[in-house]
């Protein structure tokens, strides 16, 4: 479980980006939404301890991030950038991969089982001797999720995972996310991509100007007026709503209530 | 993180043309090549430090501060010295010198960027003639430093997040560990630049020859009398170096 008690940041003693947040996350896939600024990505910093507290404390099952390096916090809470060619420096998938268990000190061969368990789960396997530079978008995305996956973190904390990426290659990121689900791990999206959110997020977090404005269930959130903080509904939301339809997370649960209308 | 040192005061020195500012800067680094005697030196120091106190508002904290950086060259210029000249105490009188030379030049450097700001500079380079390629080349590498160094920043985080501790190890392996950081730096600035260009060439630069300027600079009275001071301050200096024969000690 991550902890964040009283969160503030205050950066170089003027800027205020995170005015006293209290929340908590676990095995669950949460939503950290919020326009530009409102401090997304300052509080995600402070889980796996980029960040130190100005005021109050972030526990990481049990431990204070305070006193204790991002490279131990590293075992635990894994941090994806929105950029993913901003970590990319090894001249192949399998060396990118593997940089992350070796700073670990793990053996050779634990390694090696690391990235191929990791680069299967995202669906790179067969990519391991290609350039990390030389792969689309989705598929940087998709190693630099695997990058983290291999230091086997409990929790992951995925900046804007989607931005920037067509159709089919957000959807392969989705699936992604989906089975790292399956395998356990507790993620935290941080995101503008309300279609993300709707698909796949259990809760969510919403911040404007540093303070958490609300936390609680999807369906709960999309019924906030979110023109006030400088987001939209998804257009599915928005069309089910208009056709008196309930709350609906994806296109099929929409065609079926159609149907089902239709039928009676 | 400082990105420029330029101080924002209301100053004689920096309402002068930055014309005379970079030429004074010029004949006043080549002045200080033209004496070695550390009695002398340590004059023109003090007098470069008070004019920018006085002329500049530039407090001497905001003087020693920009020149902090410096302090390991100045200490290994003073003690190398004694080891090339005998005997030893006028090795290290030299290597005083020597010191304070360069120390009078950072200082002139120095007082050039804290009293002008990187646009006017440019401008001042470009209308000595300075192509204007190379001025806007200049700008925008000044302007790029605070994007760099942000994105270090992040790459130094996603690095960090993979495990990486810059902090430990010996010297050696701390300079190994710069390689994941140094790699996609380079990357990015490389992708940067190539992207600027073809912004640059979609926005017709070089299409014509002669070109216009938003923001111009105008010689006026005082910096001409400016202008002309420093020259003569400067033929001053040559004349009492190669015709009085002071302020310079002999090597050898």
């Amino acid at each position: 479980m991550i902890e964040v008690k009283n969160l503030w940041h205050i950066y170089e003693g003027k800027r205020i980006a995170l005015k006293n947040v209290s929340l908590s996350f676990g095995n669950e896939i949460i939503a950290l939404v919020g326009p530009n600024g409102s401090g997304k990505t300052t509080l995600a910093k402070h889980m796996n301890g980029l960040l130190k507290p100005t005021k109050g404390e972030v526990f990481v099952d049990g431990i204070n991030t305070k006193n204790t390096s991002v490279a131990e916090l590293s075992r635990i809470v894994g941090y994806v950038f929105q950029n993913p060619e901003n970590m990319f420096f090894e001249e192949n998938v399998f060396k990118e991969v593997a940089f992350g268990p070796k700073n670990l000190g793990l053996s050779g061969e634990a390694v090696e089982k690391r990235v191929k368990w990791a680069l299967k789960l995202v669906n790179l396997s067969g990519y391991e001797d290609r350039s990390p530079y030389s792969l689309s978008g989705g598929e940087k995305q998709r190693l630099a999720i695997a990058c983290i996956l291999a230091m086997k973190p409990k929790y992951i904390i995925l900046d804007e995972p989607t931005t920037g990426l067509d159709e089919r290659s957000s959807e392969g990121v989705k699936r992604v996310i989906q089975n790292l689900r399956k395998e356990g791990h507790g993620i935290m999206l941080i995101t503008h991509d309300m279609e993300l959110v709707l698909e796949l997020a259990e809760r969510v977090v919403l911040l404007y100007e540093g303070t958490k404005v609300f936390d609680g269930a999807v369906d709960e959130f999309f019924q906030l007026n979110l023109r006030n903080y400088e987001m939209e509904i998804p257009e599915l939301l928005r069309i089910s709503k208009s056709l008196g339809i309930s709350f609906v997370r994806n296109v099929d649960e929409f065609v079926n209530f159609l149907l089902e209308r239709v039928r009676t | 993180m400082m990105y420029t040192i330029y101080i924002e005061r209301d100053s004689f020195l920096h309402r002068l043309d930055p014309r005379v500012k970079i030429i004074s800067s010029l004949l006043g680094i080549l002045a200080m090549i033209l004496f070695n005697s550390p009695y002398l030196l340590f004059i023109l120091f003090t007098l470069l430090s008070l004019s920018l106190r006085f002329f500049g508002k530039i407090s001497l904290r905001e003087q020693i501060k920009v020149l902090k950086p410096l302090i390991p060259l100045i200490i290994i210029t003073i003690a190398v010295w004694p080891f090339i000249l005998e005997p030893r105490t006028f090795g290290l009188f030299i290597g005083l010198g020597y010191a304070l030379r360069l120390a009078s030049m950072a200082m002139i450097t120095f007082g050039l960027l804290m009293t002008t700001t990187q646009k006017e500079l440019i401008l001042g380079f470009i209308k000595l003639k300075m192509p204007y390629e190379i001025g806007l080349t200049l700008t925008i590498a000044l302007r790029y430093i605070p994007t760099l160094f942000g994105l270090a920043q992040t790459i130094i985080d996603a690095q960090k997040s993979r495990g990486l501790e810059l902090e430990k190890g010996s010297f050696f392996s701390r300079i190994k560990k710069t390689v994941p950081i140094l790699i996609p730096l380079i990357i990015a600035s490389i992708k940067t630049a190539h992207e600027l260009s073809i912004a640059l060439e979609s926005r017709a630069f070089g299409a014509s020859k002669k070109r216009t300027f938003l923001h111009t600079i105008q010689m006026k009275g005082k910096d001409y009398i400016a202008l002309i001071f420093v020259l003569l301050l400067f033929g001053l200096a040559l004349y009492a170096r190669y015709q009085l024969g002071i302020g310079y000690v002999r090597l050898y």
